[in-house]
């Protein structure tokens, strides 16, 4: 860490460099091209495979559609499904933010600021969570549920959420926390604060940029996952999207044109959200694989 | 390795903690009201399964009563005898292999073109990484649709030059090396974050001196930013591996883990095995093998190819 | 081994123009250091001489060959950079070696040189070490060997000293000027502090805002600076520049101090013009001008002390022997002979003869 954070001369601070030549700029366009066709393809043709009829997908699954099959999406916006399952999504996910904020912050705090007996063992303990994922405990989870009478509610599937996030979350939050400087501490302790005011007035406002990172985790987390409501809900109406899209195309098994409307619908806030807040869940979800 | 990467620097260094504070009232009051609601949670849920899961696996129990009729290890038997289950562990293994032969080049070399100055770069990067926040079940979905041998991209292409489509998810020759596709469709966007990151935190000036060194393009690749990017080549490998082992969410609108078990992985295994036929012993010594699995390769892997990162 | 020339070399990134028309004319073996304060276009010279950085116009010529296209392994030149850049995986050999092996030069020369090379700088107990286990003088000596290994036609240092500290900055800058009289390549040094360049070159540019200020062996400069940015660029303490109006053949101040000066022409009676003393051009003994003003803060040095005086609410600094005991709020006269006072017009430039 020494030598990577010299100053270096403004002149060559911003400076290009030497330009890329023509053949390989045209070279790297090309390559560039090509992969992000890969990746787009199959999202255009899926929101163009919407408005078409399913006579139509069968040869024409690239093109346009030849008459636009507004009613594919238009039923499916009119439907009390898809917008219940919305709302069960973001529901589930909202609470399990909102927990794992809470929670992770408090005991990471402890962690970074209070000595006592035993603290390294406890953040070791809660860092067993980091090993292994939640399906390894799937079963023993599932009855744990069952008997404390939670199954097929919300509370089923965010409580094992929050748990199984706590792990990563308590260790980002304890380092940033320990990476505050110390004289604020000093300056509060002198100006009377205790750990309460220490921690309300100075250590949370400072920390907006980690709670970012740890709020938009476990809110794409607990958005996109599937096996934890798989196993928790049985009950169609408090479906979350991921499942209602499985039991959705159990329905619509062939018609294929509903099932790629309902998809595009599904999955179109998850990219409005990722353009309009590109920078920060970029950094959000690859933090956490970083740190 | 310090110069490397100041991005994958763990903990930032504290001073604060190993401090003595000496007159700080209330010490005993936020440890007793700020851990015991994680302590619990956790507890409750992550350690106490993972421990019941082991009990469980000595019993044949289909989850009501107690269970009662102890087996030993014969759920553990059962599992290796199993094909599927072999199918998965291979699968799994697979899944790794193509992640470190195929993903983590073809994300490194887009890493090393996005960080070129050219115009669009960041588009092309917020492009590579949107597959990985779309969710696994939206993007098994739509590669359903894509490999569909009637209606799919796959069937319209084949049809294009005459020729009848194959359903590729329907034959277990080849459904797997699909699916392969796909994961390495949506993950490999997040491998070449990790690169971009990597590549970022190389000083300008290194290579600068290896271009007046008279270093050749692949020559600076393969001489300078590889052995400079290899704590984040082993982070890369990490996930794919960690990845590998909890794959499920996508495999599951694709193929179920069918045909004939042929694209099984751990996890789908212990659902179609364990959940779906309400196995709780069973399930649960998968549980347990996945578990001896998961902390094995991440303990050896950290031990040996981590330890100066 | 080669000479350099520029001739009317420009920068602009996009419609920003960050050099204008540099030409320069450097010989074989002379050492030229570049210096200006920080985005002057300093380093941007020295990286399009480098071919680190497009030139946007003029010509860049090594020897009598023009590199303007060239890659910068192809101008056989070699460069010091400013955080080194070691290659942090590579020891100390093979940080000095790489060059020659992508050259494909037999192992057996290789060895050789870059023995000769250690040894030259005394770097030969610390080959097997890596980078990170070096201290920073260390770290230089081998970005020093890594370049005079290769046996250059040109070498290029971008501020190779500013990370290190004061005494070892002077010991490096000794030994650099010490490799360049054993190794006589063409050197082109570039640096913001002027001391370091006056010790180090042959001939020092003053570089402002993309434009020579002044070419000139160190003591030209300091003589003779061309224009006020020279002036108070060379020299320290800086120059004290006073403005005042011209009146025959003295600069008269607004307090009524007149300067005597030998004019170089150019400076008509009534104009304004700027009036340069250098601190330590001011002397006790009574000769042609004399400032006389309270002092108003004293800086000791050792040997010699900083004394600032208030003349007629202008602070003026004067350079005395150290064992003078002066105290603030002395009153104070100092001299200062015709030949020592500079004179420039409103544009800067010089106007009177030194």
């Amino acid at each position: 860490m020494t030598d990577t954070a010299e100053p270096i001369d403004a002149a060559t601070a911003n400076s290009g460099g030497r330009s890329l030549r023509f053949g390989t700029k045209a070279y790297l366009y090309a390559s560039l091209l090509i992969v992000a066709a890969i990746i787009i393809i199959p999202l255009i043709t899926t929101a163009l495979g919407g408005f078409k009829t399913l006579g139509e997908l069968r040869g024409n699954a690239f093109g346009l559609p030849s008459t636009w099959m507004w009613s594919n999406y238009g039923d499916i916006l009119m439907s009390h499904r898809y917008w219940l399952q919305m709302g069960n999504s973001l529901l589930i996910a909202g609470l399990t933010v909102f927990l794992v904020l809470a929670l992770s912050a408090m005991a990471a705090f402890v962690f970074a600021h209070v000595r006592f007996f035993g603290s390294q063992f406890l953040l070791n303990y809660f860092l067993i969570g980091l090993m292994f994922p939640a399906a390894t405990a799937i079963l023993p989870l599932f009855i744990r549920i069952r008997d404390l009478g939670l199954l097929d509610t919300y509370w089923g599937v965010v409580l094992p959420q929050v748990a199984f996030g706590l792990g990563m979350s308590i260790l980002l939050f304890r380092n940033y926390f320990r990476g505050l400087p110390s004289e604020l501490f000093d300056a509060a302790f002198v100006d009377g604060a205790g750990y309460f005011r220490f921690f309300w007035h100075i250590a949370l406002p400072l920390s907006r940029p980690i709670i970012a990172t740890v709020g938009i985790i476990s809110f794409v987390g607990s958005w996109n996952s599937y096996i934890l409501p798989l196993i928790m809900l049985n009950t169609e109406s408090r479906y979350p999207w991921p499942l209602g899209i499985m039991v959705y195309r159990g329905e619509f098994s062939t018609d294929w044109q509903l099932i790629l409307a309902f998809i595009t619908l599904t999955i179109t806030p998850t990219i409005v959200v990722f353009f309009a807040a590109q920078k920060h869940i970029i950094a959000g979800l690859t933090a956490g694989a970083v740190k | 390795m310090s110069q490397i990467a100041p991005a994958l620097e763990a903990a930032p260094t504290a001073v604060l903690h190993t401090r003595r504070r000496r007159g700080v009232r209330g010490k005993w009051p936020i440890i007793v009201l700020f851990l015991p609601p994680a302590l619990v949670l956790f507890t409750l849920f992550v350690i106490l399964p993972m421990g019941e899961a082991a009990w469980y696996s000595f019993y044949n129990w289909n989850g009501y009563g107690l269970p009662t009729e102890w087996i030993g290890f014969k759920n553990y038997e059962l599992i290796f005898k199993q094909s599927a289950f072999r199918n998965a562990l291979i699968n799994n293994g697979l899944i790794i292999v193509v992640s470190i032969c195929v993903q983590i080049p073809l994300a490194l070399w887009l890493a090393t073109m996005v960080t070129k100055s050219i115009k669009g770069a960041v588009v092309f990067r917020l492009i590579f990484f949107l597959p990985y926040v779309l969710a696994d079940v939206a993007a098994g979905m739509i590669w359903r649709f894509v490999y569909d041998g009637e209606f799919g991209l796959v069937a319209n292409i084949y049809e294009f030059f005459g020729q009848n489509a194959p359903f590729w998810l329907a034959d277990k020759n080849v459904a797997f090396s699909a699916v392969l596709g796909v994961i390495v469709w949506k993950y490999f966007g997040f491998h070449m974050m990790l690169f971009i990151a990597g590549l970022q935190a190389i000083d300008k000036s290194v290579l600068e001196a290896a271009d007046i060194d008279g270093a050749t393009g692949w020559q600076k690749f393969f001489k300078v930013t590889l052995p400079l990017l290899g704590s984040t080549v082993r982070l890369s490998v990490f996930f794919a591996v960690v990845g590998s082992l909890q794959l499920f969410d996508m495999i599951m609108p694709l193929t179920g883990g069918g045909p004939s078990n042929s694209t099984q992985t751990l996890v789908t295994f212990l659902y179609s095995f364990g959940v779906m036929r309400m196995q709780v012993g069973f399930g649960s010594a998968v549980g347990v093998v996945l578990f001896v699995i998961c902390v094995t390769l991440a303990f050896s892997y950290k031990r040996i190819f981590m330890r100066n990162d | 081994m080669a000479g350099l020339e520029l001739r009317n070399v420009a920068k602009s990134y996009g419609p920003v123009k960050v050099i204008e028309g540099i030409n320069l004319s450097i010989g074989d073996g002379e050492f030229v250091a570049l210096v200006g304060p920080s985005g002057c276009g300093k380093s941007t010279i020295l990286r399009m001489i480098a071919g680190l950085e497009d030139i946007t116009g003029g010509q860049i010529a090594i020897g009598s060959e023009v590199v303007n296209d060239l890659t910068p392994k192809e101008r056989n030149i070699a460069m010091v950079f400013q955080s080194y850049a070691l290659y942090p995986h590579m020891n100390v050999y093979r940080n000095m070696a790489f060059n020659l092996e992508l050259a494909g030069k037999p192992k057996a020369e290789i060895d050789r040189r870059v023995r000769e090379a250690a040894r030259m700088l005394e770097l030969e107990p610390l080959l097997d070490r890596k980078p990170s286990q070096l201290s920073g003088g260390q770290r230089q000596r081998v970005a020093m060997g890594r370049a005079v290994v290769r046996d250059p036609s040109v070498f290029l240092f971008d501020e190779p000293l500013s990370n290190l500290d004061a005494k070892l900055r002077v010991q490096m800058r000794s030994e650099i000027k010490a490799l360049h009289k054993k190794v006589g390549v063409t050197s082109v040094y570039v640096t913001h502090d002027q001391v370091e360049a006056m010790t180090l070159a042959d001939r020092v540019v003053v570089l402002d805002r993309g434009v020579i200020q002044q070419a000139g062996s160190p003591m030209e400069l300091y003589r003779e600076p061309a224009n006020t940015f020279v002036a108070g660029f060379i020299g320290s303490p800086a120059m004290n520049l006073f403005q005042a109006t011209i009146r025959g053949n003295t600069a008269q101040m607004a307090d009524g101090t007149t300067f005597a000066f030998e004019p170089d022409g150019g400076a008509s009676d009534g104009t304004a013009v700027t009036v340069g003393v250098r601190p330590e051009h001011f002397q006790r003994q009574k000769t042609d001008t004399a400032l006389t003003g309270t002092v108003s803060f004293v800086e000791p040095t050792g040997g010699l002390t900083f004394v600032t005086l208030d003349v007629a609410g202008v602070p003026v600094v004067v350079t005395t022997n150290g064992e003078d005991m002066i105290r603030t709020g002395d009153s104070l006269t100092v001299y200062v002979p015709s030949k020592n006072v500079y004179v420039f017009d409103s544009g800067g430039r010089r106007v009177s003869r030194n």
